[in-house]
């Protein structure tokens, strides 16, 4: 029974009201037909309070409308979890910004004395109704949470019920008692349309936002001196809008995104079991390098002789890279005598590791500066702007046992001391003694 | 000249450019104002210098979470923190972007101060601070380079540092081995290695923050003091509150700025412009890869010293460098005309350097 009087009386009656009434006053009382400006009796409290109040007002009636009006794509759009997220969080965002804005012009209407001075009981149920409303509409969010979704197989039927002259309360009937409160304020607000300064709907008074700023004069005497303020403060409206956007646009994306970024950020990953074991490779396979690189550095202290490779791996074309006793790079190929040939790779122009593979004249490149160095003399071609000649690297050939098969000095002279075929089997080694003797 | 009247003069000079009397905060925030002409934009570009600077310590602090100056870690860090960190991709690239943009402002700052002769007594000091502060913003830079540890980092480094050792062939007797010394102590052993990365590190992350910082606090109470420079020949007739309508103006600015640094910052990696070779783990066991080069804001110096002989480099930097820092007192009495007209030079220098130097390169080597 209430049901009935709350969900169909009501709405036909309130839209009959709303449309009758309206076009009667508009006949009868035109000037009347928008809201009571109060700008010129009080300025600063109403910039912080209708600003965002209309900000999200508008944005809210709009998604209301367009559910409504679109329940099929509304529906499509809201079955997308993030998006849903988002509507959501947008809708419960500019509710708490419309309560914002509320609170800040009911107080100024209750305190200003100006404002008190025009204030009919009219505008202070309507005050009252629209906090009503709005702390319904945030409650609904927070207790009844996915409204946006759920609207399209309860209150959107019912409204096209309505509209399409066939009442249905089933659709509704089973919704909390705050979804039913919402529902009935509804409905009050478009009976009161007529009677009180919500009219101004209809009056949308948008150019008010792009007119040219109009210059309140004061006619007593103590406010003359006061008027080029009054000037500045009604320009500053548009500022204050286009600004107002701006910051809430902005606060809005960085809600979306940055922070919660940010806060990740500080988090750290939470890595999945594979990733982590990838991770866990790469750092391994790091540090193993290391671990090598260190292991090199300390043979260099301790041995006299370093391992550079198989007498049989060498190759005339591609060297073979190690690092020296200097710690310094160098290349080791085999000569064309089938000797080992060892040069050092440590470019005599700016010290970047000169490259491994010979080209057809014989020589190897450094890529930095584009010098060309011969590894038989370790000359650099005559352009180059490398002018010092790469040097070679005293080596030896041991066998299995650690015999010596074969040696060259640092002056370059060859020994040997078995037949040339047999060095195949043998290692190539530097020696420190080699290096040392003549440093 | 007595001792006494050296030191009256010393303190005169510092009491010229420090007035004690100014010195608050009435004639430092709420009377300055800024003249309003058509060079007026100059007087945003140190702003947007120091605002970068403000990005990169941010940013800066966000990477300290992350990176690990080691050189088994540094490279796996760098990829953690893009591949794996929320926002960790944007926060390394804001830091790569803002700091070329940094750079970039601090030169502009530079030349458009020149062209406005805002040098001349009693900013001197400002000047001076301001040409030590574009040294350090360079070797931020360079320290910051070797960091993320790849091929193109340590190679590039190790060329740089080389070349420090270069000059030793032009200095006569015991002084040839300065260079080298100094190459040593930053390099740390004999190869670029954990050491050379601890020192850059250190330097990057706290010395020379620091010491940016102070130039930066002398510099702008310096800039306060002495208010706004006039700027243009002839005073200008307008000008506006520093307090609050330029400072406004500045953050606008810089709010779009930020806009923009973010946007290029999550669409364009920074490294995206370089082949992965030169961005891969630096392995020391290799041949250093083709295509080693420095930042494009070494350009300027760096293609030149690829096509001339070292010594002529030398002593045009060491000309350049000294006339940067004695400005005030060389170019005391110029005319603004002619201060244009040597910057523009500059710029152009500057421009087709950065630009153009390596086709002027591959033209004059091929």
């Amino acid at each position: 029974m209430t049901d009935t009087l709350l969900f169909i009386v009501l709405p036909y009656l309130a839209v009959f009201a709303c449309i009758f009434g309206s076009i009667y006053r508009i006949k009868k009382e035109p000037l009347t037909y928008s809201s009571l400006s109060s700008q010129f009796l009080e300025n600063h409290g109403l910039m912080w309070g209708s600003l965002p109040w209309h900000l999200g007002i508008l944005l809210i009636l709009l998604a209301h409308l367009f559910a409504f009006l679109f329940p099929g794509f509304w529906q499509t759009i809201t079955s997308n979890q993030i998006l849903l997220l988002a509507i959501e969080a947008i809708g419960f965002s500019l509710s708490i910004l419309c309560l914002i804005g509320l609170v800040i012009l009911s107080i100024r209407r209750l305190t200003s004395p100006r404002i008190q001075a025009v204030t009919t009981p009219m505008d202070l149920l309507v005050i009252a109704l629209l906090l009503a409303q709005v702390g319904l509409g945030a409650a609904i969010a927070i207790h009844c949470k996915w409204g946006s979704a759920w609207c399209s197989g309860t209150t959107t039927p019912y409204l096209w019920s309505l509209l399409l002259f066939q009442p249905n309360l089933n659709f509704i009937e089973d919704l909390p008692v705050l979804v039913k409160a919402h529902i009935t304020c509804a409905w009050l607000f478009i009976l009161i349309i007529p009677f009180s300064r919500l009219v101004h709907l209809f009056a949308v008074p948008i150019e008010y936002l792009f007119r040219p700023p109009q210059n309140v004069v004061w006619n007593n005497s103590r406010k003359t001196s006061k008027v080029s303020s009054t000037f500045v403060k009604e320009e500053t409206r548009r500022h204050f809008l286009s600004a107002g956007l701006g910051i809430g646009f902005g606060a809005f994306l960085l809600s979306i995104g940055a922070f919660n970024k940010v806060f990740n950020f500080f988090f750290g990953p939470r890595l999945s079991k594979a990733e982590e074991t990838e991770l866990m490779e790469v750092r391994l396979a790091h540090l193993e390098s290391t671990v090598d690189q260190r292991k090199l550095e300390l043979e260099r202290q301790a041995s006299n002789y370093i391992l550079i490779a198989q007498m049989k791996d060498l190759n005339p074309t591609s060297g073979k890279y190690f690092i020296d006793y200097q710690m310094q790079p160098a290349i080791a190929f085999k000569g064309k005598d089938g000797y080992p040939l060892l040069i050092s790779a440590k470019c005599t122009h700016l010290g970047c590791t000169v490259g491994n593979k010979v080209d057809a004249q014989g020589r190897i490149l450094c890529p930095c500066h584009v010098s060309y160095f011969n590894i038989e003399t370790g000359q650099p071609n005559a352009e180059a702007p490398a002018k010092a000649p790469l040097g070679h690297l005293p080596w030896v050939i041991m066998n299995d046992h650690g015999e010596i098969m074969a040696s060259r000095n640092q002056n370059g002279q060859t020994s040997c001391s078995v037949q040339p075929d047999a060095l195949a089997s043998g290692r190539v080694y530097i020696s420190k003694r080699l290096e040392e003797k003549t440093t | 000249m007595s001792l006494n009247s050296i030191l009256n003069s010393t303190f005169q000079f510092i009491k010229e450019r420090f007035p004690v009397e100014k010195l608050n905060y009435h004639s430092m925030v709420e009377k300055k104002e800024v003249p309003v002409h058509k060079m007026s934009w100059g007087y945003y570009t140190g702003g947007l210098t120091m605002f970068f600077f403000m990005i990169q310590v941010i940013t800066g602090l966000f990477l300290l979470f992350y990176y690990q100056p080691t050189v088994s870690e540094a490279n796996v860090s760098v990829e953690y923190i893009n591949k794996y960190v929320a926002g960790g991709s944007l926060i390394r690239n804001m830091h790569a972007w803002s700091s070329s943009c940094m750079i970039f402002c601090a030169v502009v700052h530079l030349l458009t101060a020149f062209a406005m002769k805002s040098f001349v007594k009693p900013r001197e000091i400002t000047w001076i601070a301001g040409v030590l502060l574009l040294f350090i913003t360079f070797t931020f830079g360079f320290t910051g380079y070797l960091l993320p540890w790849n091929q193109i980092a340590v190679n590039a480094t190790k060329v740089g540092l080389q070349s420090i050792e270069y000059i030793g062939e032009y200095l006569p007797g015991q002084l040839a081995d300065i260079p080298r010394i100094i190459r040593e102590t930053f390099q740390g052993e004999a190869s670029v290695g954990q050491s050379t990365l601890g020192r850059f590190y250190a330097l990057h992350v706290v010395i020379l923050p620091l010491a940016l910082s102070s130039l930066l606090g002398l510099h702008l109470i310096s800039v306060q003091i002495h208010g706004m420079s006039q700027g243009v020949d002839k005073p200008a007739k307008k000008s506006e509150k520093f307090m609050s309508i330029f400072i406004f103006k500045d953050l606008s600015l810089w709010a779009f700025i930020f806009l923009c640094l973010f946007t290029v910052s999550l669409c364009v990696p920074f490294d995206s412009f370089l082949p992965y070779p030169l961005l891969a783990p630096f392995n020391p066991l290799g041949s250093t890869p083709a295509g080693i080069k420095p930042e494009w804001y070494f350009f300027f110096v760096y293609y030149p010293l690829e096509l001339l002989p070292f010594w002529v480099i030398l002593l045009a930097s060491m000309a350049v460098v000294g006339v940067l820092i004695f400005t005030p007192w060389i170019f005391k009495g110029t005319s603004r005309k002619t201060l244009g007209f040597i910057t523009i030079l500059a710029s152009l220098y500057l421009v087709v350097m950065t630009v153009f130097g390596e086709q002027i390169y591959e033209l004059f080597k091929h």
